[in-house]
């Protein structure tokens, strides 16, 4: 189990230093110059052509690529990402203030995905093609074909501005964080309502379902206690990977509703060419998605010993 | 039946007095709070880098000289100043009494230790005085000279700028000379700010006329239609402006028939369609003058800005200085330029023009990333043209490839803004149209050999002769054809009702918040 799980950290090390490696050519490929941003921030209209010219040197930017991205990694290694070329500060400092932000609503918005979709999918397959389930699956489709920025204009034109529930934006308090939350949930609550759906039909089908009806339980009683605990790996690993495409969403849903996250600053980073910034971001992208999935294997291993036989084997 | 014990009674009494006064206070903290919408944090403000929004520091920071309507100078920290016959040396009658917000006294040594921090500073030429600074003189405790080494004409209205001129609290830096707190002498006094927003309180010990509210706060909202909607919901007092939280025309017609408050004034800012310079097709004058005959300028100031725009042809509108004398906007006239590329050679017409076996092709650079909304004026202008024969091919870019190509001259046309008040018309005449300044991503509108002296001369000529100076300039900008202006936007911003005395202050870089009371 621990050869195991250290070949495993040992893939996700390999994936991350050649995804930030592949980010840290496609950011550098990408149009504008590092050091003509930093003069006009040092400068403003001042900025000229040979000052430019004194701080591309300075920073190595005329250095071939691989060296800069080894002189990149070591640095990244020893905790500094260097600076935001946007705001000015560190981007530990920025992420210090905006990963909780960011953290808090993958959480909340996982937590509402994991109970919609568990009990969404549940229902569906006691109505199992009655109205409820179809009224379920037309909702699912629609869920998981709008887009997030609509469904959260929608949401604050309703209960922000139309019936002054809720704060249409900023974090100003528990009530603040239930549209983000809802906002960014619903695609993921979507198809993993239809995972668990499809998933249930299929172990209904399966002989232990027989076996649980030969021993009297309810349709009820058999979807819950033979066929959801069957179906635990296959919705484990989707909620991971619909957990870490979350992110791409917060960078979305944090700028309509003027959350100061990681992906409201990516946002900007883009716009402002904060190539520092872009970078960094993008390395926190890796190791989250690596993360996750590593974390998510793990978890499907220990609920699944067939798994672990098979991995052993 | 209840009995109550006087304790009890008290408890209660207390209770329902205390639950009886939560919507009071909470009224009278509305009262006394305006909140702004703004569309990125405002930052540390620090006065010597080019990161903080400008709108910010002008709540903050005083200058020695406030820019007023009309690009009028009024008093600012500096109560009255002289310049000398020569132009060389500028002497100020400083305000007395006056103290930073930290208790430190503004005078003549802390005015001294202001300006140069960035008067005769290698990363501050691009200010005229700065790049012409020779030496500040403490005549009195509260009366200084700034000697020149040449004269800058422009020179007051470079104090009147933001960033880097303000007044800064000589003990709001470490030891390298870093600001360390954003401490001015200006009406409102930074409590707090993060990223998410900046909360500002009225300056008592403040000099001038002080707010009738105590307390505004900056909320940072990026998104526009966020802005609009927290404008709709209450959350928002104020939305707008260029340079402080932008406002789509579309967006306020939409506001304003919701019950919001829109106000538009003229702008100080002109969009200008520009000719490279450096194209072979842009060098004939006739290719310039088809475009320039050829376009509706009327219809999209109607069209694409809801009206929200003043159509016109002139480099500068009379918002600022110095703007010259009107040129009369002509109707569209698709004849007319027509006719102006057969005078010139140009064989066919409404299908599309050739010469010497050469079709006529326009490359149109267009980016709406650095001017949102600037792809569908193209597609406008585009239309128009096509109905004169002129092919435009739209090359639509994002900002760092615009900010590649404009300055390198890689286009036929494309969109250029003037800097709008206090920096123009110097501003934009000194960067955009001479050939010698590096404007490093602007580009240049246009320039060249010929234009070069006049503006240099209209730059360095002050007193009565300078608007001649300029008209000089702005008369060959328009016999050449050098330039296409389209229109003027106006400065928008959108106010919930319950905001009274709302008006805007001279330039886009200046937080509005004088005369206004809450309701």
């Amino acid at each position: 189990m621990r050869r195991m799980f250290l070949r495993r950290a040992g893939l996700a090390l390999f994936l991350m230093l050649a995804a930030t490696a592949l980010t840290f050519a496609i950011v550098t490929a990408a149009p504008g110059n590092v050091a003509a941003l930093i003069a006009e921030r040092a400068a403003g209209a001042g900025a000229d052509g040979e000052m430019i010219k004194r701080i591309a040197d300075e920073l190595g930017l005329n250095d071939p690529l691989p060296v800069r991205y080894v002189h990149w990694l070591g640095k990244a290694v020893a905790g500094d990402l260097g600076e935001s070329l946007r705001t000015g500060k560190p981007m530990m400092d920025e992420f210090a203030e905006r990963i909780p932000v960011t953290a808090l609503l993958l959480f909340g918005g996982g937590v509402i995905a994991l109970v919609l979709s568990i009990g969404l999918g549940l229902w569906g397959a006691v109505s199992n093609g009655g109205v409820v389930d179809r009224l379920l699956h037309g909702a699912a489709l629609i869920g998981a074909s709008t887009p997030n920025f609509f469904v959260a204009a929608m949401l604050v034109i309703v209960f922000a501005v139309g019936l002054g529930w809720v704060p249409s934006f900023g974090a100003s308090g528990a009530t603040s964080w239930l549209l983000p939350w809802f906002t960014i949930a619903l695609f993921p609550a979507s198809v993993l309502a239809r995972v668990v759906r499809v998933n249930l039909q299929e172990a209904m089908s399966r002989p232990f379902a027989t076996t649980g009806f030969a021993k009297g339980l309810s349709r009820r009683g058999v979807l819950l206690r033979e066929a959801l605990p069957n179906i635990a790996v296959p919705f484990i690993t989707t909620f991971g990977a619909q957990f870490t495409l979350m992110i791409i969403g917060a960078i979305v849903v944090e700028r309509v509703f003027g959350l100061n996250g990681v992906g409201a600053f990516f946002i900007e980073a883009i716009r402002f060419r904060d190539f520092v910034g872009m970078q960094a971001v993008l390395t926190l992208f890796v190791v989250f998605f690596v993360s996750v999935n590593l974390f998510v294997d793990l978890i499907a291993m220990f609920a699944d010993p067939r798994l672990r036989r098979a991995r052993r084997a | 039946m209840i009995k109550f014990d006087r304790r009890q009674l008290l408890a209660t009494s207390a209770a329902f007095a205390f639950i009886a006064s939560i919507p009071r206070v909470a009224l009278a903290a509305e009262h006394e709070t305006l909140r702004v919408g703004i569309g990125g944090e405002t930052g540390d403000l620090d006065l010597l880098q080019n990161v903080s929004t400008l709108s910010s520091y002008t709540v903050v920071f005083d200058a020695l000289i406030h820019y007023g309507p009309g690009g009028k100078l009024e008093p600012g920290l500096a109560t009255a100043w002289n310049i000398a016959g020569d132009g060389k040396s500028i002497s100020f009658d400083l305000r007395e009494g006056v103290t930073f917000s930290d208790g430190t006294p503004f005078d003549a040594d802390a005015a001294e230790w202001n300006l140069k921090r960035w008067m005769g500073v290698a990363d501050f030429s691009w200010i005229g005085i700065a790049d012409a600074y020779e030496s500040i003189v403490k005549d009195a405790p509260n009366k200084i000279t700034i000697k020149l080494k040449r004269p800058v004409p422009a020179a007051l209205l470079e104090l009147t700028i933001v960033r880097p001129v303000r007044f800064l609290s000589p003990k709001a830096v470490d030891g390298s000379g870093k600001q360390t707190a954003p401490i001015g002498t200006g009406p409102w006094i930074v409590e707090k700010y993060s990223s998410t927003e900046t909360i500002l309180v009225r300056n008592d010990k403040y000099w001038g006329e002080k707010p009738a509210f105590s307390r505004m706060e900056l909320k940072v909202v990026p998104d526009e239609l966020a802005r609009a909607n927290a404008l709709r919901a209450g959350e928002l007092d104020v939305i707008g402006g260029d340079w402080v939280a932008p406002l789509s025309p579309r967006r306020a017609k939409a506001l304003e028939g919701e019950g919001m408050v829109i106000v538009a004034e003229p702008g100080t800012a002109t969009t200008i369609l520009g000719y490279s310079p450096k194209s072979p097709v842009m060098q004939d004058k006739a290719v310039r003058e088809a475009i320039f005959r050829g376009i509706d300028r009327a219809a999209i100031a109607t069209v694409l800005f809801e009206g929200f725009a003043d159509p016109t042809v002139d480099i500068f509108p009379t918002t600022v200085p110095t703007a010259g004398t009107r040129h009369e906007i002509p109707a569209r006239d698709v004849a007319a330029a027509q006719a102006a590329l057969t005078a010139a050679g140009w064989t066919g017409g409404g299908g599309g023009w050739t010469k010497d076996g050469k079709a006529l092709e326009i490359d149109f650079l267009v980016s709406e990333e650095s001017f949102p909304g600037s792809r569908r004026i193209a597609e406008m202008i585009q239309g128009m043209l096509t109905e004169v024969g002129l092919k435009v091919n739209i090359s639509s870019v994002d900002n760092a490839t615009m900010h590649e190509r404009r300055p390198a001259f890689q286009y036929d046309l494309t969109f250029f803004a003037t800097y709008g008040a206090p920096y123009d018309p110097h501003g934009s005449l000194g960067a955009s149209f001479v050939t010698a300044s590096d404007t490093g991503p602007d580009g240049k509108i246009y320039i060249s050999d010929e234009l070069d002296p006049l503006v240099q001369k209209a730059l360095e000529t002050g007193g009565d002769a300078r608007e001649a100076a300029m008209q000089a300039v702005y008369d060959w900008l328009a016999t050449n054809v050098t330039a296409c202006p389209l229109v003027v936007t106006k400065r928008l911003w959108a106010v919930n009702p319950r905001v009274k005395g709302f008006s805007l202050p001279a330039t886009d870089y200046d937080l509005p918040f004088k005369g206004i009371t809450l309701g």
